[in-house]
């Protein structure tokens, strides 16, 4: 079964002060329109990621605002540089209220 | 305006700096290709496409407040054919500085024909790297897709690119 919010972000596995890294963000969501229909032609309601805020550490560094117009199981990435270690969240909330979250940690590589 | 010619600038001088080394490693016919890439800071293209409806024109006028949008400096890559509307792979594309005086605020996606054609907005801090965005998104049908870049300044850029979708994935 789906887990709906779950949360992943992927960073490159070896990360050096000042790279420049590709950021990953995949998560489980329906995203209905709420235009479709079931078997039952009955109409699907809208149920989707509305707001998603990215923070290294405490500083918010990112907004994106969506709407059902982002595919199922949404994926976003983005560049980000790596001045600083931290922990990488991201944290979303959808139409109904819901709040989701996800984190990963940034980290040199020590060698 | 001074960041525009600042970057024209620039630019004339990497096609200076270009024509220079093919110059001496090439020849002329090199020269040639390098001005020819390196002064694109606009991609040619159609003209830009019209305002098609009432709610992208209130887009624009919600969040652009009737401010110029040029053509340039995003790249926007999609599929000119997408085969399913409810997976629509975008990268999103900027050489606009990201450092901390001058920034790219706000990336803003807009499908002209879907339902609710500000699909999604991202706004960015100096902490990110240059601007590359990639997401999927969904199209009801054939449709002008605008990538616009705003910067902290204030500009507008963008870039358009007409996709064609037979399966609707907006319902």
């Amino acid at each position: 079964m789906p887990e709906t919010g779950k949360t992943k972000i992927v960073l490159p596995e070896r990360i050096q002060r000042g790279d420049v890294i590709r950021v990953q963000v995949v998560m489980q969501h329906p995203m209905d329109t709420g235009f479709f229909r079931d078997a039952n032609a009955a109409i699907i309601p809208a149920w989707f990621i509305s707001d998603v805020r990215v923070r290294l550490g405490d500083t918010e560094i990112a907004r994106f605002e969506w709407t059902s117009g982002i595919s199922k199981d949404p994926m976003v990435a983005f560049q980000l540089r790596a001045d600083q270690e931290g922990i990488l969240s991201v944290e979303s909330r959808d139409n109904r209220g819901s709040q989701f979250r996800g984190q990963a940690e940034l980290k040199f590589a020590t060698t | 305006m001074a960041v525009n010619d600042s970057i024209e600038r620039r630019a004339f001088l990497q096609a200076c700096g270009i024509v220079g080394l093919a110059v001496a490693t090439e020849g002329l016919a090199g020269a040639r290709q390098g001005l020819a890439a390196a002064v694109r800071v606009t991609r040619p293209g159609p003209d830009d496409p019209p305002i098609p409806n009432e709610i992208v024109q209130r887009i624009f006028t919600e969040r652009f407040q009737g401010r110029t949008v040029q053509r340039g400096h995003v790249t926007l890559d999609m599929p000119t054919m997408a085969e399913d509307g409810r997976y629509v792979p975008v990268i999103i594309e900027s050489d606009l500085p990201m450092g901390a005086d001058q920034y790219v605020k706000s990336v803003f996606l807009i499908v002209d024909h879907n339902p609710d054609p500000l699909v999604t907005a991202f706004h960015l801090s100096p902490a990110l790297g240059p601007v590359t965005i990639q997401t999927r998104i969904k199209m009801k049908r054939t449709s002008w897709i605008r990538a616009i870049a705003e910067t902290s300044g204030g500009e507008l850029w963008a870039d358009y690119l007409k996709v064609e979708t037979t399966l609707n994935g907006c319902g």
